[in-house]
């Protein structure tokens, strides 16, 4: 197992695994806080104010903090706290503590550009629609929303590629994602060992994938054009 | 105001008598716990010989072999869970694993946050440092002029420590060796197990070797502090000497010469 070409397979194997768990926490991340990010911004921006300044302090905490110690929190938290690891020790459970941090995270600092593009359109949209008789769930869904879509493009791309590099962090929990898996074969792991390549060889998949995002994103900017203003 | 100062104290307080309750008389409900669930989660790293994956991914190495046995002992199966080494008490503590069961040395760290069993198996510090300085550096008064890189909290830094050596902590062993190989320490302090297995020829690490043993110290398994598996590991590492269990399964992974004598 000395030469490069020997161990490649090997490597690319595990890293291919490890990147499929890299994958697995970028989509259910996606899933889940780009809904619970809407319902964050409607809380913050809710009219009732204790409603909204409880949302906004939990929007502070989760975006003043770390998130490699709210993956700490959540995964730990259970069993040091309650004494019970409701998540327990193997990799499944790990990966749903991993998910309710990341979920958590991602979706305060989408509540906060979808509230951008929600006040970013301009007040005249939604009197426009009242002056056609629209209620206000039709001016929101039909006029806000849409021209809000539109506005949070560039910024969600942003905060999507910073996600496909921030799920290495939960390998702090020791969740087995890319990097991880790259590290292995630094001290040893099936009968390759002391080998520093395949850690840096992941930096090829970010990239990789980064910019099949980037190029969807200018695609979906392109699509959603017509609606200028 | 007043109200809120109630709250407080009053979470306070609940936290308190949550903390006393399970301060109180624990150390066969760890293990009955344990029993109950069935099966005897293992806290590794991946680390050849002790634990490692063969080609069908199943854990294997001195270490995981005992612990399979161990746990067969008392009735369980046995789960391996990789972690993240400098997270080993939170793991315990936090009961995502029952016990930490990987070439761990037995420092007084260790010792205070564990409940340990009996060492089973010597090992040392080394200093790992590039093949052109070797000749240079062949006692631990040589070294005093070098700039280390130890493993955060490892009996490495202890050693690093009591010899007065300039050093920097970094993440794990793994990643004090590149700091030798990248030129950014001058040398490294890590297991001598490990360092067999890591620098040398067929690794990125051949220009690398490693000269001056440090100190000697033993490997010993970590449980829960106050949990009554240790005792239960002592007796059965007794019986696997008794037996030559233990002897067979060292020779298997080449740690024979290592291992020490449960009596």
């Amino acid at each position: 197992m000395n030469t490069f070409f020997e161990q490649f397979p090997i490597v690319f194997n595990a890293l291919n695994v490890g990147f499929l768990q890299t994958m697995k926490l970028f989509a259910v991340t996606l899933l889940g806080a780009i809904p619970l990010g809407l319902l964050i911004c409607f809380g913050s921006m809710s009219r009732f104010k204790p409603l909204s300044s409880v949302v906004r302090t939990i929007v502070w905490v989760v975006r003043g903090s770390p998130l490699m110690i709210q993956l700490l929190i959540v995964y730990y938290f259970p069993g040091l706290v309650l004494k019970t690891a409701i998540w327990g020790g193997g990799e499944h459970g790990r990966f749903i503590a991993a998910s309710i941090a990341f979920i958590l995270n991602y979706a305060c600092y989408f509540s906060e550009i979808y509230r951008g593009g929600i006040q970013g359109v301009p007040h005249g949209q939604q009197e426009a629609g009242q002056v056609l008789g629209l209620s206000r769930r039709q001016i929101f869904f039909k006029i806000t929303l849409l021209q809000m879509i539109k506005r949070i493009v560039p910024p969600m791309s942003n905060e999507i590629i910073t996600l496909v590099k921030d799920t290495s962090l939960a390998r702090i929990i020791a969740l087995q994602e890319i990097i991880w898996a790259g590290q292995a074969f630094m001290k040893g792991s099936q009968g390759i060992s002391g080998q520093i390549w395949p850690l840096f060889f992941t930096a090829v998949y970010y990239l990789v994938f980064s910019g099949i995002l980037t190029i969807l994103f200018s695609k979906l900017e392109k699509k959603l054009s017509y609606f200028k203003v | 105001m007043k109200q809120w100062m109630k709250i407080v104290a009053i979470l306070a307080i609940a936290v308190l008598a949550l903390g006393m309750m399970s301060a109180c008389g624990k150390k066969n409900a760890d293990f009955d716990e344990v029993v109950a669930k069935g099966k005897l989660v293992v806290g590794i790293t991946d680390f050849e010989p002790m634990d490692y994956q063969d080609a069908d991914k199943n854990w294997i190495g001195f270490d995981a072999d005992m612990a399979t046995k161990f746990a067969e002992s008392l009735g369980l199966g046995v789960e391996f869970v990789e972690i993240e080494w400098d997270n080993k008490v939170l793991e315990l503590d936090g009961k995502t694993i029952d016990c930490v069961w990987n070439g761990m040395t037995l420092t007084d760290e260790v010792k205070s946050a564990m409940e340990t069993s009996n060492a089973y198996c010597n090992n040392a510090q080394i200093v790992v440092l590039p093949k052109a300085n070797a000749d240079k550096y062949q006692t631990a008064e040589d070294c005093k002029d070098l700039k280390f890189a130890v493993e955060n909290g490892s009996a490495g830094k202890a050693v690093a420590e009591e010899n007065n050596f300039t050093f920097i902590e970094v993440k794990d062993q793994a990643s004090a060796l590149m700091e030798v190989a990248a030129g950014t320490s001058d040398a490294a302090i890590i297991d001598s197990l490990m360092a067999a297995a890591m620098v040398g020829e067929g690794t990125s690490y051949a220009d690398l070797t490693y000269t001056v043993k440090l100190n000697s110290e033993e490997y010993g398994v970590g449980f829960r502090k106050g949990s009554a598996l240790a005792e239960r590991l002592n007796a059965f590492f007794k019986s696997a000497w008794a037996d030559g269990t233990m002897q067979t399964v060292a020779e298997k992974y080449g740690v024979q010469a290592a291992l020490i004598e449960q009596k």
